[in-house]
């Protein structure tokens, strides 16, 4: 096996285990699309790391956080709904990662490519992937309580407010950790389908939490070896493996 | 000093006011009943207690007083696989306290709202809303408050399933000189549990013993044109 193979299986797992993690918070409060659309997001800033040669990471990060914070403050402070302006966001980004990729980039930044990765990158990656599901851990109580009740996590005295924002930029740390791997169209479904795989299965909010993880690594591992084998670009062979499982997960669900 | 007192609170959000001009003191082991039609800033009230919103005004609480809150409802999907269990541990539990003699498992806070053991097990979102609101109660009650905010659903539960609801605060609130403040919506639930009204329609519209503030002339003031409340004055 080669070291390039093994980096892209490594890096993809990792991305694929915290992605997992964050979606199973993430579906505990119905923001599913809000945060497949959220990823899009990313596009511009991928766009000026291309153009002005630094890496494409600190780029997508900047511009997820900004839109992070957007999203959040325009959900407590203003009464404009939250699911029109992530559409209005969406296709802005979009359109304006469009006029900004130069167009050899332009299927990479979309739909992503591991295969290149770097050792250094793989390194970030585990990393990152390390530290967002240590943070989800140490956090479990509090993110879990938020996303089922703000009410409820006020009353004792936690600050939903501050949470959800702390939730959303560990959320934008994934994506833009990911973006690599699916890139900004496919990202979402690195966060939604294996913790929508899981949620189908689970009896418990620790399996759930688990089993998306574990979910992701799955998906991740044969995603990457199909893609392989059948000379696929990874990501786009990711998300087919993971819808896969969801089909069957769906059968298997719980009454 | 009183346990709970607030002077001339005002809450507003943006420009408009939603509520204003409330004053009430509350008394270790009272129980007050908030009642006012739709939007008339019953929950807003509660939200100022707990310091979720910004208010003017004071709202003077004894020191470290502890409030449970029990809300109305809970907006979940019926898949949510979240296990009873794992819903009354997702908060810490309270101190021991002198009303509320040991700490309490899981089990026992369940057998204190008169639910079998085996609904530990039981995900939230398949309990019925009567079964979701004790656990409610008993997610609250864990924490070993002084002050309990009981919002009352408005629909959902049938009356039978509230009576006995209401049987278990009281006997909560004997058992461990618990302080009530409850929304509700029917107003016969508050002659027979609360010996203190407090009617509200964004401004404080009465407050008092049930039987001498909520005259007709009260009600129509507080309700408008809502006459079936007004059958339910002799109820009493």
């Amino acid at each position: 096996m080669d070291s390039n193979f093994l980096y892209t299986l490594l890096a993809g797992s990792a991305i694929a285990a915290a992605g997992g993690m964050i979606g199973s918070f993430a579906l505990l409060r119905r923001m599913a699309l809000v945060g497949d659309a959220l990823s899009h997001i990313a596009l511009p800033g991928i766009a000026l790391g291309l153009l002005f040669h630094f890496n494409p990471f600190f780029g997508a990060f900047t511009f997820l956080a900004f839109g992070t914070l957007i999203i959040w403050t325009v959900e407590h402070k203003t009464k404009l709904p939250v699911e029109t302006l992530v559409g209005v966001a969406f296709t802005l980004s979009l359109a304006v990662g469009a006029l900004l990729v130069p167009e050899t980039d332009m299927l990479e930044a979309l739909f992503g490519d591991i295969t290149k990765i770097s050792s250094l990158d793989v390194g970030v990656a585990f990393l990152i992937s390390a530290m967002i599901i240590a943070l989800l851990l140490v956090f479990y109580k509090k993110f879990s309580l938020t996303m089922i009740s703000s009410d409820l996590s006020l009353s004792v005295g936690f600050n939903p407010h501050m949470l959800e924002l702390l939730f959303l930029t560990i959320f934008a740390l994934g994506v833009a950790t990911g973006i690599k791997f699916t890139g900004a169209l496919l990202m979402g479904s690195v966060v939604i389908i294996p913790a929508a795989t899981a949620r189908n299965v689970a009896g418990s909010m620790k399996s759930y939490l688990w089993l998306s993880a574990i979910f992701g690594v799955l998906d991740a591992v044969l995603g990457i070896l199909l893609a392989k084998i059948y000379g696929f670009p990874p990501g786009p062979v990711f998300v087919i493996v993971a819808g896969f499982f969801f089909l069957i997960s769906i059968f298997l669900r719980r009454k | 000093m009183a346990f709970l007192e607030i002077k001339n609170l005002k809450v507003s959000y943006g420009k408009a006011a939603v509520l204003e001009g409330v004053s009430f003191s509350l008394e270790k082991g009272e129980t007050l009943a908030v009642i006012g039609p739709n939007g008339s800033g019953k929950t807003t009230l509660f939200k100022a207690i707990l310091g979720a919103v910004p208010y003017e005004g004071e709202i003077i609480k004894e020191k470290n007083l502890k409030i449970g809150f029990v809300p109305q409802k809970l907006d979940l999907e019926r898949d949510l696989p979240v296990t009873v269990e794992e819903f009354l541990a997702l908060r810490h539990h309270g101190e021991e306290s002198e009303k509320w003699s040991g700490k309490h498992s899981t089990k026992e806070t369940l057998k204190m709202v008169g639910l079998d053991p085996s609904f530990l097990a039981k995900r939230i979102g398949e309990l019925s809303s009567g079964e979701l609101q004790r656990i409610l109660i008993a997610w609250a009650v864990a924490g070993h408050p002084d002050l309990l905010l009981f919002d009352e659903p408005t629909a959902s539960v049938d009356v039978a399933g509230q009576e006995t609801v209401y049987e278990l605060l009281y006997k909560l609130q004997d058992e461990h000189a618990l302080t009530l403040i409850l929304i509700s919506h029917d107003l016969t639930v508050v002659y027979k549990y609360a010996p203190k009204v407090l009617c509200l329609n964004r401004t404080q519209v009465c407050l008092g013993v049930p039987s001498q503030v909520l005259t007709p002339q009260e009600l129509e003031k507080l309700y408008g044109g809502e006459r079936k409340f007004y059958r339910h004055n002799h109820a009493h």
